[in-house]
């Protein structure tokens, strides 16, 4: 959960331990001096990850395909094989618009959104590998379908650190619980705990709920700091008949930041402090504070968040995606569009990465019922699916590659998720290849042993 | 890095490349050609230890003084009696010595510190405690959980075995039961054991893995991942997808072990004989529908024969395991269509009398099928080999591939309706083989649920998981046991290890690391008792040396190789590989005893030497590592030392129960730290941040970060403080002075410095001076929120249940609105809704803070046409009701223009549905005044009273300090 702050841990140090032969294995060393370093000068400081979860539907947002109109009620040429039966072709029943200069094609859906659309760079051509939640939750977020993988967000965090030791470097947030997979989605893997993301419910109100132990139900703040004293000068004494062991400092520092970090965070998640004007932009409702919330977050230092959608699936719109899927979207496109414009004003949007985007798309046929009869909505779709990165590094206003004519497939340049991990690392200042770690026997990446950066998209 | 002797034998080398041979593409890395030369794959030496001046020297401290001497360097002098005490105690135990122990320990320890010392570890060894102390490094290696981790919603998500292996594996230890057999019995116990036997819990470590929703393959490479590193540091999951890239593994090795675990199904096995009956019922019902549903599934495969003979030749429509579809009965289930395959596959040959012509004609060209198929037949039918059913089938012969596969489907099913027909029998036989291909396998849901339409398994799942819950209720003991089937095929490689890419077959059999010279395929059943053997065998190269380092690195801090679950090539060369391999040797000698181990290891001088080195500036300079044991190591407890020392030192540890395993967040839970239930899909933060061994991963050695969530969860989480109140209330009899004086005795087992004594005195002198200036807490709220029904004979509030969840502007029965028993009732700072029920009608109730003469005023507004409206009472606990009314799409003054009340009496403003619930919700926001103040509920409308902050008293608030010193976590 929290922030793996350059004193108190280190990449070198955790190479070391790992395997390198080096250093005492019972004592983390921890030494201050060492902060991590990317492989080259980043475009981007921070991500923030909205996560549709469920598999937002592609043809219905950013991958109009107007074919399928044509074809409406028709079967498709070459319809493929997903967890459920569909039919024929099911034409969107959005409409899609050319916004900006760039004259990139959205949906009503994400009118507002649309705003921006020439910060946003579409890739068309996303893959994954199975037509499940579950498995491609896991490679969208880990890398990998199946192992314990450190997430993305560990990941950035392991490699770049905290800037802010007073606050957890690495979020998630989710209205009313956990989506599928739980916190597997934001796991530290085999790096150490200190790297997995912390879970946030923003529904919750009271920061007691929203940080574990962030209050003391049994002390003042007087209490506390007479009691740290005394601490203090317990663990000096007891140092000075001990050898220099940087395990004891990191120790007796810790309990000084975590008496910092009570105020901090108190004032990061407490958006009752931002002008009206800022709260009315991004909308009195869980979805437009918990963006507000990550915002101030991201401004005092978070690495990586991610905001999910909701508990469990809510973009796994099986039936009747006239009525369902506006609702959804209309939830999040507003605090898109605001987020984009507040991180503009403040100078923060051009170091940093925003990314939208599911664990995949929807097919392009009608989902059909036992009966065979039309479910008006669309199953999974792994072999062709958009998500759009904006900010730090990023061309926008551009579209990367593209599914066949009905948007079953991704056919031109075709990207996978090792490409999107890649390009993210990348932004960062890493070379995917490079940001290792050694566990059971190899040295384990992100990408593991394929990826390349998505160079058409990178302004 | 590693450097083998370049004299070893060569023989291996070929054998390694005759391996390579069969795998796929090698990757651009490759392990050198002298790999199987490495130092770990050859026998332990034996070495004599070196000579010593010292006569009396053991030869660990011969070793290791000779390593000193070669750079120079002397040990340090032994430890004082304290540091030695709690080191000792700590590491057999995870627990600190008691004071009384630590007084007795010194007395001894200054007349005799071998006797003393050995003494001591006697004593500890034979403690409870130890089993639970390394018990735990064992769980860390096989990755223990007391949850599968993720399962759909049809599956129970809790092990019904896993306590009873915990327990077992803390009882093995407490026996001391040999290693060798220890681990025979988790790898193979269902092999060696009797039926039934307690044992049989062993097998928790293979099967304790996440189940990776039933992936066959992701399971299977778990097991072979915990096995070869917990045992013998390989990491022989580096070669699931390709050669390893530095260690002589082939991936043909990685599946040769494949086929030993898939030749394996799953047995939940209730160790108990229980006269339960409902456990029985739910087995009975269980096994019922698992042989109704296998029978159903039977009449569907030779029903639809030839659509899966026909399925045969577009296999790549069937996606694999992992790509999860939801099928109907009338699907061709695709892991049929595999078993299909590959029972073909094994068993088909030309020459087989009854699929001889099925092989024949599926390898003739499709578009000239018509012209060849008379001629390819013709030989068979000629030979008079094939059965005759088949025979006559194939006259004339088919003009196409899919009339070869009605053709098959005819004969059996003619052969299923007329099983006394002659000839019938052979097929017959077929059909009701449990391992051929008309049949699902004879085993539990979770080694056949890919057999079964989807409505199936989650109906099967219910009734397994029905059973499970039953057996977690009763805490009954259970084992979940792999049981060898009838070998089936010999595993194919995964090419990328992507079982949609089949490479060549590769026999069960030993990695070629362990048999470079005899290597044979397993004899019998899956082989995976004959590996369990090569294993737990005295001639296995690592075995016994991994083990040996794994305990060296929880009594040193780190191993004499320091990757202890990689021994490979890249692991480097021990510190001391003459050490290891005696350590390797007399373990092995002395019967596998990890106790004599122990003995031996904490005997030495080594282990007792103090944290101060001889000569420190040589010592920093030349062992800044600490590599030579030039010094102690000073280390930090982990999570379960430090939380069992708080319970142990404030007298709150509870003994082990045998009872459920409780959440480690669970203020009640006061047992030690090893019987918490761990669930490995929700690990709680806590453990996290501690940097627990993730329950997803084999962990040999754990991080150590230092993290402020750890430093929040000692401040301010409520356990730390709980352990401060049980010392303060311990000590509380005790004078100032020789309070501080026990309380240091107690966590630190010495007495205070004259220093420490007057800052603790300090401290304690401003506590008590700011808990005397605390400000009163806030007067409680006189309004509260509930439900309660109107009691018509008596006029007055029936009962009063608080409505228990705050949202922070309403309160109602349930955090999802509406819910629960209360329904729709819900009160805000301005109205509210009442329940569902007349007997669930809401209330606001002011509770009189003073006695006076009030006056009520307010308004009751019910806005809706719809519905009937709703009644409104006020109503006194000293005069009975005040008021009545009932109000439909209307206002109503609810106004009393003067009542006595005495302090205490309550005034409840309770509303219900009327007759019926329809658009019920309501505006009423009673206002009381009195002379001089007023009572408004809109506006002093708040959440539940917090109770008043239980804070720690000044003694406590120095307790807690005294248990967050460094000096508490950390062993010198």
């Amino acid at each position: 959960m929290p922030p793996p702050d350059p004193s108190l841990l280190n990449r070198r140090a955790f190479l070391a331990r790992a395997g390198m032969g080096m250093g005492a294995l019972s004592l983390a060393p921890l030494i201050a001096s060492d902060s991590p370093r990317p492989h080259f000068a980043p475009r981007a400081k921070r991500v923030i990850h909205f996560f549709l979860n469920g598999g937002p539907s592609h043809v219905d947002t950013f991958d109009p395909k107007p074919l399928l109109s044509k074809f409406a009620g028709q079967p498709l040429p070459d319809s493929l094989r997903t967890e459920r039966k569909t039919g024929t072709a099911f034409p969107s029943p959005f409409k899609f618009q050319r916004y900006g200069q760039s004259g990139l094609e959205i949906s009503d859906l994400f009118a507002k959104t649309a705003a921006h659309a020439d910060d946003i760079a579409v890739i068309r051509s996303m893959h994954a590998l199975v037509p499940n939640h579950e498995p491609s939750l896991m490679l969208m977020n880990c890398g990998d379908s199946v192992q314990a993988r450190p997430s993305v967000g560990s990941w950035v965090l392991y490699g770049l650190g905290s800037e802010n030791q007073n606050l957890p470097g690495f979020i998630a947030m989710c209205p009313g619980g956990m989506p599928i997979k739980d916190s597997e989605n934001w796991q530290a893997g085999f790096l150490p705990g200190a790297f997995q993301g912390t879970f946030i419910d923003p529904q919750h109100r009271e920061l007691d709920k929203l940080i574990e132990h962030i209050r003391s139900p049994h002390a003042s703040r007087l209490t506390q700091r007479r009691q740290l004293d005394l601490l203090a000068a317990l663990n000096s004494a007891h140092r000075n008949s001990h050898p220099a062991i940087p395990a004891l400092d990191a120790r007796l520092n810790s309990f000084e930041l975590a008496y910092r970090m009570q105020s901090e965070a108190t004032d990061a998640f407490d958006i009752s402090r931002e002008p009206e004007s800022v709260r009315a932009a991004y909308g009195d409702h869980v979805h437009g504070r918990q963006t507000l919330m990550a915002r101030r977050l991201l401004e005092r230092g978070v690495r990586f968040i991610q905001l999910w959608h909701g508990a469990g699936q809510p973009w796994d719109t099986h039936d009747n995606i006239a009525g369902n899927l506006p609702k959804l979207a209309a939830d999040i496109d507003g605090p898109i569009a605001a987020l984009i414009s507040d991180l503009k004003q403040r100078g923060l949007f051009d170091d940093t990465l925003i990314i939208w985007g599911g664990e995949f798309g929807r097919t392009p046929t009608v989902e059909l019922n036992e009966s065979g009869q039309s479910k008006l909505g669309r199953d999974h779709n792994h072999y062709g699916f958009s998500v759009w990165l904006a900010g730090g590094g990023i061309r926008g206003g551009s579209v990367h590659g593209a599914t066949d004519d009905f948007g079953f497939r991704a056919i031109k340049d075709s990207t996978s998720v090792h490409d999107l991990h890649a390009t993210i690392l990348h932004l960062l200042g890493f070379n995917h290849e490079q940001l290792t770690y050694r566990h059971a026997g190899r040295d384990f990446r992100l990408t593991d042993v394929s990826g390349d950066v998505i160079r058409p998209i990178l302004a | 890095m590693p450097a083998p002797s370049p004299s070893l034998p060569r023989a291996a080398f070929s054998l390694f490349l005759a391996a390579a041979l069969i795998s796929p593409a090698p990757a651009a890395l490759k392990p050198p050609p002298d790999a199987l030369d490495h130092w770990a794959f050859q026998p332990p030496s034996n070495p004599d230890p070196p000579a010593a001046s010292d006569p009396s020297l053991q030869p660990i401290d011969r070793f290791l003084r000779a390593s000193l001497a070669a750079a120079g360097l002397s040990p340090a002098t032994p430890a004082d009696s304290r540091s030695l005490i709690r080191r000792i105690s700590f590491d057999l135990t995870g627990l600190p010595p008691s004071p009384a122990d630590t007084i007795a320990f010194s007395k001894a320890d200054a007349a005799n510190r071998p006797a003393a010392v050995a003494a001591l570890t006697d004593r500890l060894l034979a403690s409870p405690a130890f089993g639970e102390r390394w018990g735990r490094h064992w769980l860390d290696l096989a990755r223990y959980s007391d949850t599968k981790g993720y399962v759909y919603g049809r599956e129970e998500r809790r092990f019904a075995h896993a306590p009873t292996y915990r327990r077992w594996v803390i009882s093995a230890l407490n026996q001391d039961l040999p290693y060798n057999r220890f681990l025979l019995l988790q790898i193979a116990g269902d092999q060696l054991l009797p039926p039934a036997s307690p044992d049989l819990a062993a097998m928790g470590f293979l099967t304790g893995g996440r189940r990776f929703i039933g992936v066959t393959h992701d399971i299977i490479d778990d097991r072979i991942d915990v096995v070869m590193r917990s045992t013998m540091a390989l990491t022989i999951q580096c070669a699931r997808c390709h050669d390893h890239k530095y260690d002589p593994v082939p991936t043909a090795d990685y599946y040769s072990l494949y086929g030993v675990f898939q030749s394996s199904t799953e047995q939940l096995i209730p160790l108990q004989t229980t006269d339960d009956a409902e456990l029985k019922k739910r087995q009975d019902a269980l096994a019922s529908a698992m042989a109704s549903h296998r029978a159903d599934a039977a009449q569907r495969l030779r029903s639809r024969l030839a659509d899966y003979l026909n399925a045969q030749r577009e296999l790549a429509k069937y996606p694999e395991e992992g790509f999860d579809q939801i099928l109907s009965p009338s699907d061709l289930i695709p892991a049929s269509v595999r078993r299909w395959r590959d029972w073909l596959r094994t068993n088909a040959s030309p020459a087989h009398p009854i699929f001889g012509p099925w092989l024949t004609l599926a390898a003739l060209p499709p578009d000239r099928f018509p012209d060849l198929a008379a001629k390819a037949l013709a030989p068979l039918l000629a030979s008079g080999s094939l059965h005759p059913a088949i025979a006559a089938a194939f006259q004339p012969p088919p003009d196409s591939p899919a009339v070869v596969a009605s053709r098959y489907s005819e004969v059996f099913n003619a052969a299923a309706a007329h099983p006394d027909a002659p000839g019938s029998a052979a097929l017959n036989h077929l059909l009701n083989d449990p391992s051929g291909p008309f049949q699902v396998p004879a085993t539990g849901i979770v080694n056949n649920e890919l057999f079964f339409p989807s409505d199936t398994v989650t109906a099967l799942w219910k009734l397994q998981g029905d059973v499970d819950r039953r057996l977690i209720e009763l805490n009954a003991p259970a084992a979940l046991t792999l049981t060898d089937l009838p070998p089936a095929a010999n595993p194919r490689i995964f090419e990328r290890g992507s079982p949609a890419r089949l490479g060549p077959e590769v026999p069960r059999q030993l990695p070629v690391i362990l048999a470079p010279h005899d290597r044979q395929p397993f004899q019998s059943g899956s082989g995976r008792l004959e590996l369990a053997n090569a294993i737990a065998s005295p001639q296995n190269p690592l075995t016994a040396r991994v083990f040996v380092n794994r305990v060296w690195q929880h009594l040193f801090g780190a191993g004499l190789v320091r990757t202890p679950s990689d021994f490979g090539l890249r692991a480097g060369s021990p510190s001391h590989p003459a050490l290891l391999d005696w350590l390797a040797r007399d373990f092995i000698q002395s019967g596998w005893s990890l106790k004599s181990l122990l003995r031996n290891l904490v005997a030495s001088r080594a282990y007792q030497q103090s944290h101060s080195p001889a000569n420190p500036d040589a010592s920093s300079v030349l062992d800044a590592d600490n590599h030579l044991l030039s010094r102690a190591p000073v280390r930090r407890l982990d999570f379960e030392a430090v939380r069992d020392a708080m319970l142990a030192v404030s007298g709150d540890l509870e003994p082990a129960s045998g009872g459920p395993p409780m959440e480690i967040t669970d203020p009640a839970n006061r047992r030690r730290t090893v019987h918490a239930w761990i669930d490995r899909q929700f690990v709680p933060g806590t453990l996290r941040s501690f940097d627990f061994a993730n329950p997803d991963i084999h962990v040999a050695t754990r991080h150590e970060t230092t993290v402020p969530q750890q430093a929040l969860f000692f401040l301010n989480g409520p356990f730390a403080a709980a352990r401060a109140r049980s010392l303060a209330a311990a000590s509380a009899s005790l004078p100032d002075p020789e309070r501080i004086q026990f309380l240091h005795r107690q966590l630190y087992q010495r007495p205070a410095s004259a220093t420490e004594s007057a800052s603790a005195l300090t401290f304690l002198t401003d506590a008590k001076a700011d808990a005397a200036a605390l400000p009163p807490p806030p007067p409680p709220s006189p309004w509260s929120c509930g439900t309660g029904s109107f009691d018509e004979s008596p006029q007055r509030t029936s009962s009063f249940t608080p409505l228990p969840h705050f949202t922070g502007s309403a309160y109602q029965g349930t955090p999802a609105w509406p819910g629960g028993p209360t329904g729709w009732a819900q009160l805000t700072a301005i109205g509210g809704h009442p329940g569902n029920t007349r007997q669930h009608a809401v209330v606001r109730r002011w509770t009189a803070p003073i006695s006076a003469t009030i006056t009520i005023t307010g308004t009751l507004r019910h806005e809706p046409a719809e519905g009937d409206g709703i009644r409104a009472f006020i109503i006194s606990s000293r005069h009975g009701t005040l008021l009545t009314a009932d109000v439909h799409h209307r206002d109503a003054p609810m106004a009393v223009p003067s009542l006595t009340v005495t302090k205490g009496d309550t005034i409840d403003f309770l509303v219900d549905i009327r007759n019926e619930l329809n658009s019920d919700q309501f505006l009423w926001s009673p206002h009381i005044s009195a002379e001089s103040t007023a009572w408004r509920a809109d506006q002093d409308f708040s959440g539940p009273a917090t109770t008043p902050p239980d804070f720690l008293d000044p003694w406590a608030q120095y307790a807690q300090v005294l248990l967050l010193a460094n000096e508490f976590s950390f062993t010198d």
